[in-house]
């Protein structure tokens, strides 16, 4: 059996609690990371972030919850989030950001999209289609950005491989 | 006290000496917040005296002004960025315009650097100063920092930039005319959604008018202290009527900006 209205809605709105999340979290490192091209960069995601956390927003509503309702995820995410928000080193949050959690929400969607009806849930694949397109371009660009500015491809794979498994390890993201 | 200070008889410890003659005395920190983060390249100054400011009709004038523009076109995005970070519980719908907001500025940011690079420029070349950021930032409401960035500093820009495109047009520079006519449109959201804003949040809470008028006073001394005389004397530019209306101000607001001796 298929998801129910219910999970759709509860699904849907920690998707839309983490995309605001992620808006945030590039808003913050704006002002705080030196180099120009990545100032340059997270704004232009800032607003890709902003758009999925809106149309994810909306279906909430279709969905009979409130417009624009967020649900907290699983602890473990939010401390994932929050750790990864509070980096200080550009290539750190880069690859954090780009590198473990795009990934592994795109992994999460297309867990979602294999689930549900697709008929009767279309407007929410319709969604998911678009995010997950949006943010193949956000990694995309972050790793030509990289490719760019060589100081930036210092990454700590130590580091970045113990973020990804934290990631895969959080069975769902709905609490 | 420096010792160069000692020399020269300035008691202020500090004070610096400016070309060997003019005094710079510091800043009254408490006007300001502290500046966003920059790159190795960049040359950060306070004041405008500081800056390399070529006059009209100098070789490098015009890319020393992309760059400059570039320069606060990301402080305008930082400023912005600040604003969502710093205001989670705003109304979701102003959110979403200054996430919009940061893209934009990114985006003029990337057409200045674009142009000024084609006309032989770098990143970086000349000093820059970031005291929007520093003027805005340093307020917790953000009824007040709408006010300052939005319905002052990008409002004063539409006024500008209208003159800019007719001067670019008159010189033949038609990519640079192009340049602003892009950057205009975008500016005239960005102020029509903060005067819908500003509105809406003095409705909301009267206490944000108030905030509002301490705000415009601690940034007008924080911008005169920025911009001294010498960055400030004979800059004045014509209101550009047209675009205020479509940006949202009465036209009431608009006559008494075009012409600032109607209510003195």
């Amino acid at each position: 059996m298929g998801l129910s209205v219910s999970d759709r809605g509860k699904a849907v709105a920690t998707f839309r609690y983490v995309h605001v999340e992620l808006m945030e979290t590039l808003a913050q490192w704006t002002p705080t990371s030196p180099e120009m091209e990545v100032k340059l960069m997270l704004g232009e995601h800032i607003w890709d972030a902003a758009q999925n956390a809106d149309a994810l927003g909306k279906r909430t509503r279709e969905l009979r919850l409130p417009l624009q309702h967020g649900l907290k995820p699983v602890d473990a995410y939010v401390h994932l989030l929050q750790e990864i928000r509070q980096e200080r080193d550009t290539s750190r949050r880069l690859s954090g950001f780009y590198d473990a959690i795009l990934p592994g929400l795109d992994a999460r969607y297309h867990a979602y999209l294999e689930q549900t009806d697709a008929l009767l849930d279309a407007p929410t694949v319709r969604i998911l289609e678009q995010v997950r397109n949006t943010s193949a371009r956000m990694i995309r660009q972050s790793r030509e950005l990289r490719a760019e500015l060589p100081t930036l491809g210092k990454i700590d794979y130590g580091w970045i491989e113990a973020m990804k498994k934290r990631e895969s390890r959080i069975p769902t993201l709905v609490s | 006290m420096d010792r160069g200070n000692e020399e020269a008889g300035i008691s202020d410890p500090h004070a610096r000496i400016l070309d060997g003659s003019r005094i710079l005395h510091a800043f009254d920190a408490s006007l300001f917040a502290p500046g966003p983060a920059r790159d190795g390249r960049f040359a950060v100054k306070e004041r405008w005296i500081e800056c390399s400011n070529f006059p009209v009709g100098h070789p490098e004038q015009v890319v020393q002004f992309l760059h400059r523009q570039m320069n606060e076109e990301v402080d305008s995005l930082e400023s912005s960025a600040r604003n969502l970070s710093d205001f989670p519980d705003e109304d979701w719908e102003v959110r979403m315009y200054l996430a919009r907001q940061c893209a934009d500025e990114a985006r003029h940011a990337r057409m200045f650097r674009r142009l000024f690079e084609k006309r032989g420029g770098t990143v970086g070349q000349y000093p820059v100063l970031n005291f929007q950021y520093r003027i805005i930032t340093q307020f917790d409401s953000l009824a007040a920092r709408l006010a300052i960035q939005n319905r002052s500093f990008e409002a004063g820009g539409l006024d500008a930039i209208t003159v800019s495109i007719e001067q670019a047009r008159k010189d033949g520079d038609f990519e640079l005319a192009e340049l602003y006519e892009a950057q205009i449109a975008d500016e005239i959201t960005h102020v029509r959604f903060a005067n819908e804003w500003i509105r809406k949040l003095g409705e909301k809470n009267p206490a944000n008018l108030l905030r509002i008028a301490q705000a415009m006073e601690i940034a007008s001394k924080a911008f005169a202290a920025v911009m001294g005389k010498e960055g400030t004397e004979g800059v004045n530019y014509p209101a550009d009527k047209q675009g205020r209306l479509e940006a949202g101000f009465t036209r009431e607001e608009v006559e008494i900006t075009a012409n600032p001796m109607s209510h003195t």
